[in-house]
């Protein structure tokens, strides 16, 4: 198992119905800077006209994450399907590895006194199918799954479109997928030019060498 | 508010305060608390379905409680109208349920209107201080039940409210949401193509959505439909809004229009299409009624694009364009009918000119137009109404054109604050609603409560409008209660069920068992009052055969006003559905929370995300009745929608054809054809903005301003200014600044942005309460209506909310 999230990000409304189903599932301490999940914006004027992009982002859950290689105490760790987890009991607030962290997922919950993050939601998976912010969203921009199950629905949607990663030169190899638009216009808008473009059979070989290679470590 | 409790009760209460102390961070934080957490097994885990009442929507969801308490509510997906979403809204819904600032036990007032002192009662207490002072007041105006008004918030049991307060108590005195809300757009879409219909947008191919913000204001299923199908996915998407709006996001053209200038646009489109003949001419021949009156007063009126660019400021050659490709893409063409559209006084004009233009491309009752869907039919649900000779005619009845049902606020608050009333109103019954808030000039809301003799006030939590109550009724929330079962139409309709997930918390109590109480203690008194003054009732009751008595005919003829209160809610909804769908169904519906027929055949889960309903063949997107029969199997078997778009229909307008011409109206003074008036049009003078409102998508009006996960999306409101004028005012983002216009000010923070056009100002309605009994939500902010000047148009008596000049200065 090898658990990922495709975004469609182009159905975003910025609505934040993810950021509170995730709150109510899972507890997450309340405060607007007490996030496991969120939406990006990106948001300016060209010539006069504003205009506003929307990433709905999480825990990118990669195959080599920082975070858990720099983690003291091993609190952060994987666990079976590539999650990334944090033992709360373990952390020491080191924060060390939101220093880490290239997307800024991770946070302090002052209740647990520990470092909190995205879970997928790994409480519900054998009984929904999927998380709390795929299910509760409106427009239906996330599509949550197994990477090593050709027959589930986001390997059938990967198989069918182009993705693109957020700052996949680091090498982290993470794993929200963000769904290319179809439309060429809006591809521009929304898509860098150093943005690196993938398709499924071009991108497997590469994640199933480096998930070979790191889920010995990946905890049942 | 402060709340005075003797030490007894105080004691008695105290086991049910200290579980609310335990809930008020967050319903998930019980159970992280280890002593407990050993008790929760999941055997005590139950999973219910149930409605959402976040919002007006209705969306279908499914509770999971623990041990009786709600830590969950997640979509259900089998309702075909909300497609398996829950919004930020209806996810934190538990903290509407768990919040601490709710209203526990009925209250009697102490102190003055408005300043929140009250004492605790016993519900028995509560019943017995209405009585009192109601019985005096109906005797006083001779059983003129119209003495009483009231007012209801929109919901499932708005109806058992209004059962009670208009059928069996018997006034006429009914005001709601729809004069601040939507009066003007479903009257003129009902007067011009006979009904409100509902814009399909799962298969629309050019939307044209002027102010109307789907994306912020969600409406289920049109928020879904339309976001997966923009940005060059099937669906062209038009916006028109003074400002930049997260729908704006999705726009293929984004057209920054002056506020107020909508029928301008709308005209010169009709303008362009009808002189350059590219509507659907076979539909117009077959379908319209006035056709050539309209096209001759559009011609001659010179209504061109030309004259549209100098008024609303988008350039005649975008307003052909648009008008031109709406027409190409026509039928599967829509110009969306918008929801809240109180904005000026042109706007009922504004939207039969919408439903016309959307009618020239054929787009009426046609898949990818505005369709009219069917409906389930459930059983009648019947009451005995009484008759009181007595009750008088609504106040406002003459203050526009046509005052429907559910009146005009603005009109009736101010013939009270006046003291202009055909006979005086002495009291108020409010049912989830929040006046204060929600109605323009909250000065002179405050005012007519203060005028009244009694204000009774049915609600969950302490709003600005509970504490001018006299008596406050705690009605539980939505989590807690059984609600009137519904029926909902559209290409896909189904039934849905809102149940009781956990027993109602503290001495709460559903709005049906709270008219119960309160009639069981009316009648009698109430009867006597009718028996004094009432000469019909005098005459038939001396007129009483030998074995008829009295006690017979005040049963019979439904003077008896708890009646129609005695079953339960369960108990009518049975009535009301089992006779259609029989029993096993009502088990079906009882376990799923939704129905409709063949739902375990059509019913069908594709992946996570998409759900089918009903086949395509099987959805009712064509259902005007048509003129020949033998065109309803032409239908089944068509592949080009512009055929069936064709076809001669009967329209539920008074012509049975789409209705250019309103004769009716002219006789009321109102213009029988859409008709722009310069006079009418509210000018920026230099040094002024002009005042709009609008929502998001976090936040319900003011029902959700004390939620703690909502608030922590969006803490207080903002006001949005164009940048450059802030510049030119020395106004930074955050700086407070002072909003005035001729009514009242508010003191506001500012958001200095492009995204707004210049010589207008926003900010997001429902916040600035200034009730203490709202922890989290008390003054946060500031609230629109309290500048908000006190207009109304002339057809329905609806607010004008877009038309307040406002002055702002950085303090």
């Amino acid at each position: 198992m090898n658990y990922a999230m495709a975004l469609n990000y182009q159905n975003c409304i910025n609505c934040k119905a993810c950021e509170t189903a995730c709150k109510e599932e899972n507890g997450v301490q309340l405060g607007a800077d007490k996030q496991r999940i969120w939406v990006g914006i990106n948001e300016g004027v060209i010539f006069g006209k504003p205009y506003i992009n929307l990433y709905p982002s999480q825990c990118n859950h990669c195959i080599d994450a920082p975070c858990v290689g720099v983690c003291p105490t091993f609190a952060s760790h994987y666990v079976d399907g590539g999650i990334v987890k944090v033992d709360p009991s373990k952390c020491i607030l080191c924060k060390g590895c939101m220093e880490a962290c290239p997307y800024d997922a991770r946070f302090v919950d002052d209740t647990m006194v520990s470092v909190d993050k995205c879970t997928f939601c790994d409480h519900r998976i054998d009984e929904y199918g999927t998380t709390a912010c795929q299910a509760t969203c409106p427009t239906k921009v996330r599509m949550f799954g197994d990477l090593d199950d050709e027959e589930c629905d986001l390997v059938k949607l990967l198989k069918t479109k182009k993705f693109f990663f957020q700052k996949e030169d680091l090498d982290t190899l993470p794993k929200l997928f963000y769904i290319v638009p179809e439309d060429e216009v809006y591809a521009r808008q929304s898509i860098s030019r150093n943005t690196t473009i993938h398709t499924w059979d071009e991108f497997k070989e590469k994640y199933d060498a480096a998930k070979d290679k790191r889920s010995k470590e990946w905890k049942k | 508010m402060k709340v005075e409790i003797s030490r007894r009760r105080f004691l008695q209460g105290s086991v049910a305060l200290s579980v609310l102390g335990g809930t008020s961070i967050s319903a998930t934080n019980i159970l992280a608390d280890k002593s407990e957490k050993k008790q929760i097994s999941n055997k005590l885990l139950k999973n219910i379905p149930t409605a959402c009442e976040m919002c007006v929507n209705k969306c279908a969801a499914i509770a999971k409680v623990k041990n009786g308490v709600v830590v969950k509510l997640d979509p259900n997906p089998y309702f075909p109208k909300s497609k398996n979403m829950l919004c930020a809204r209806g996810d934190a819904g538990i903290h509407a349920l768990y919040d601490p600032d709710r209203l526990k036990y009925p209250l009697i007032r102490i102190g003055e209107r408005g300043d929140g002192k009250y004492k605790r009662v016993s519900w028995d207490e509560a019943y017995e201080y209405i009585k009192e002072k109601l019985v005096k007041i109906v005797d006083e105006e001779k059983d003129n039940r119209s003495c009483i008004g009231y007012c209801a918030g929109e919901g499932m049991a708005e109806h058992t409210f209004k059962t009670f307060m208009a059928d069996k108590f018997g006034s006429s005195n009914f005001v709601n949401h729809a004069s601040i809300c939507l009066q003007t757009v479903v009257s003129g879409y009902a007067l011009t193509i006979g009904g409100y219909g509902l814009s399909d947008l799962e298969n629309a191919k050019y939307v044209i959505m002027g102010g109307a913000n789907r994306a912020e204001a969600i409406i289920t299923p049109d928020t879904m439909d339309l976001f997966k199908r923009t940005r060059g996915r099937g669906a062209k998407l038009v916006v028109l809004d003074p400002r930049f709006t997260n729908t704006a996001i999705h726009a293929d053209r984004y057209l920054p229009i002056k506020t107020g200038t909508d029928l301008a646009f709308v005209l010169a489109m009709t303008y362009h299409v009808i002189s350059k003949e590219i509507y659907d001419r076979k539909y117009v021949e077959n379908n319209f009624s006035g056709f050539e009156e309209y096209k001759r007063h559009i011609l001659e009126n010179k209504y061109t694009p030309k004259w549209a660019e100098k008024i609303t400021g988008i350039k005649a050659k975008e307003i052909e364009e648009i008008a031109e490709e709406f027409m190409a893409y026509a039928p599967q063409s829509i110009y969306y009918q918008g929801r809240r559209t109180t904005w000026g006084k042109n706007d009922f004009q504004l939207r039969r000119a919408q439903a016309i233009f959307t009618a020239l491309g054929g787009s009426i009752d046609v898949k990818g137009g505005i369709i009219f869907g069917k409906k389930l039919p459930l059983a009648p649900h019947e009451i005995n109404v009484p008759l009181y000779g007595n009750s008088k005619e609504r106040i406002e009845k003459n203050a526009a054109a046509i005052i429907g049902g559910s009146g005009s606020w603005i009109a009736w608050r101010n013939m009270i604050v006046e003291g202009k009333t055909p006979y005086p109103i002495r009291g108020m019954f409010v049912y989830k609603q929040n006046p204060m808030l929600s109605v323009p000039n909250t000065k002179k809301t405050k005012e007519m409560f203060n005028k009244m003799d009694l204000v009774v006030v049915i609600d969950t939590m302490p709003s600005d409008t509970a504490m001018m109550a006299d008596v406050i009724l705690p009605e539980c929330t939505y989590l807690e209660r059984e609600d009137p079962i519904k029926s909902f139409s559209g290409a896909e309709p189904a039934i849905l069920l809102r149940q009781k997930v956990i027993d109602p918390m503290y001495e709460t109590k559903p709005v049906i068992e709270i008219m119960h109480g309160l009639a069981k203690k009316l009648s009698k008194p109430l009867w006597e009052i009718t028996k004094k003054y009432d000469e019909d009732i005098k005459e038939e009751l001396a007129d009483l055969g030998k074995d008829e008595t009295q006690e017979d005919y005040y049963e019979e003829n439904g003077f008896n006003l708890a009646d129609a209160f005695e079953e339960s809610q369960e108990e009518i909804n049975k009535h009301m559905f089992v006779p259609k769908y029989g029993e096993k169904a009502w088990k079906e519906l009882r376990k799923k929370g939704v129905f409709y027929p063949k739902m375990d055949e059509y019913f069908e889960k594709i992946d996570n995300n998409t759900f089918k309903y009903y086949p395509e063949n099987k959805k009712y997107y064509t259902t005007v009745k048509l003129e020949n029969e033998c065109d309803l199997n032409f239908i089944d078997t068509c592949v080009n929608p512009k055929d069936v778009a064709e076809l001669k229909r009967e329209f539920k307008t008074q012509s049975k054809k789409i209705q250019c011409y309103l004769g009716g109206m002219k006789k009321r003074g109102i213009d029988p054809m859409p008709t722009w008036h310069d006079k009418d049009f509210v000018e920026v003078p230099d040094g002024k903005f002009k005042f709009i409102s609008g929502r998001h998508a976090q936040f319900t009006q003011n029902s959700t301003q004390n939620n703690i996960m909502l608030l922590e999306l969006m803490r207080e409101n903002y006001v949005w200014i164009n940048d450059k004028e802030a510049k030119k005012l020395g106004i930074k983002f955050g700086d407070l600044v002072e909003v005035k216009s001729s009514v009242g000010s508010v003191k506001i923070k500012a958001y200095p942005t492009a995204k707004i056009i210049p010589q207008t100002i926003f900010y997001i309605h429902g916040f600035g309460a200034k009730s203490t009994g709202l922890t989290f939500a008390h003054r946060n902010g500031a609230s629109d209506n309290e500048i908000i000047e006190d207009k109304i148009e002339p057809v329905f008596g609806s607010a004008r909310m877009h038309e307040t000049l406002v002055t702002v200065r950085k303090v």
